[in-house]
């Protein structure tokens, strides 16, 4: 450890070790027994800090400009490693692959979302078509229905303005199998065939009607059962209701 | 070689503690400190690195590692050492010292080593406009005094040593004495350079 030097020699070399003139492997003997030589150790760390000024003889160089801004950035703010520059390139390259491979089925997907937004714009649209017929109704005709042992109601909301009704069918059950309930206009000329309505419980039927485009005025409205098959022509059927716009 | 600037009590002291050591600050991550400290303590730092490497590129690697190993390890440094710039000092001419013995270079080394400005000569870096405005200068007035204090031989040597980087053997050769000659040179200046410095400790 000592290479076969005496303690007295590292004594006397403390201020040569110090001021790094002994020669290297001098040097590495030093270090070496430094390391087994708590006496030596202290003295070398005072012996470094009673000569630590000596290096402020030396003459102050004038940093470059924007040197000490560089120390500054670069050691608060050291570069990423390497392979954290490749990071955000791998991941665009990931990023893009996982996209080329999904980009058919985002596509299908953007397609079923498309319809399905028309559709919904479509319902949202109606809905508010509707309801601009009940904002702006001006009279309200309102009838029991009577079905078996139901009794349920037909209200029809007339808008002056786009000549439209709101006809609202409530309280009744599903048709029975095979028939059908459907409405009608009363108009000068006879019974106009209106549509078809499905009522069902508590789920009112709602539907906007314009007028008839022949007929004549129209004086009122109805509701009868008909059969499933017969879609043309005059009543057939049971009535279930009947109101007069002037009654 | 010798300066000739006496000590000028205006040139800003380096007590730079506001709120702590710079070592607790460091500590304790505030960079407005490690900003400080590289603002005072570069050129000196440049100053020691470039007069031993004479290769500014070098140096300012060196100077950069300084100051991050200061920042990276500041809870390893020494309570004792209380006053960073030594510390730094330090660090620095010894990592240069280590670059230089890397290199293998001896011969050219020898060479440079005639041309050393580090004491107030010729330098390999640019001059500063206003030294004596450089936090630190008194110091560097104090060790020159110091150095001024010590017999010719004496203080050759030590330029040779202590700012040129030079061995025991590379010095003897160089000045053509025995090396125990100039052992006991180094010795004897050093003995009276750590009582001439001894009051340095009170600062930063």
């Amino acid at each position: 450890m000592n290479g076969g030097l005496a303690h007295e020699w590292f004594i006397e070399h403390r201020q040569a070790f110090v001021g790094r003139h002994l020669e290297e492997d001098e040097e590495r003997v030093f270090g070496e027994h430094l390391r087994g030589c708590g006496e030596c150790r202290d003295a070398v760390a005072a012996l470094e800090r009673e000569l630590g000024w000596l290096g402020m003889g030396v003459r102050p160089v004038a940093p470059r400009p924007g040197f000490t801004r560089e120390i500054s950035d670069a050691v608060l703010r050291p570069a990423p490693a390497p392979w954290r520059q490749w990071a955000p390139l791998a991941a665009a390259a990931g990023l893009t692959l996982v996209l080329g491979l999904g980009w058919r089925g985002a596509q299908r997907r953007a397609a079923g979302l498309e319809a399905e937004l028309a559709s919904s714009q479509a319902r949202l649209e109606a809905v508010e078509d509707t309801l601009s017929v009940v904002r702006r109704a001006s009279r309200v005709f309102h009838a029991s229905v009577k079905m078996h042992e139901h009794v349920g109601t037909l209200t029809i909301l007339d808008d002056p303005v786009t000549h439209r009704w709101q006809v609202i069918v409530a309280g009744l059950p599903p048709a029975p199998p095979g028939e059908r309930y459907q409405f009608w206009f009363i108009t000068e000329d006879g019974m106009v065939r209106g549509a078809e309505v499905s009522p069902a419980g508590d789920n009112a039927a709602k539907m906007t009607r314009g007028m008839p485009p022949k007929g004549g005025a129209v004086l009122g409205a109805a509701l009868t059962m008909e059969t499933a098959s017969d879609s043309v022509g005059p009543p057939k059927g049971m009535e279930l209701a009947h109101l007069m716009l002037e009654s | 070689m010798t300066p000739s600037r006496q000590p000028r009590s205006a040139a800003g002291p380096l007590t730079l503690e506001r709120g702590g050591s710079f070592r607790a600050r460091l500590i304790a991550r505030d960079e407005r400190a490690l900003v400080e400290l590289i603002d005072h303590a570069t050129p000196w730092l440049l100053g020691m690195t470039q007069s031993l490497l004479h290769d500014a590129d070098e140096a300012e690697e060196i100077v950069l590692d300084c100051f991050r190993q200061a920042w990276d390890q500041a809870d390893r440094i020494p309570p004792e050492e209380s006053a960073l710039v030594p510390w730094l000092m330090r660090v620095a001419r010894n990592r240069a010292i280590d670059r230089l013995r890397s290199r293998r270079r001896r011969q050219l080394r020898h060479e440079r080593a005639h041309h050393v400005g580090a004491l107030g000569g010729d330098s390999a870096g640019a001059s500063l406009p206003d030294e004596s405005a450089l936090p630190g200068w008194h110091v560097h007035d104090t060790v020159h005094a110091a150095l001024r204090e010590l017999p010719d031989d004496q203080r050759s040597t030590v330029e040779l040593a202590y700012f040129g980087g030079l061995t025991h053997s590379e010095i003897a050769e160089r000045l053509a004495v025995p090396i125990g000659t100039v052992k006991s040179r180094l010795n004897r200046a050093y003995d009276r350079l750590r009582g001439a410095l001894a009051h340095l400790k009170e600062w930063v």
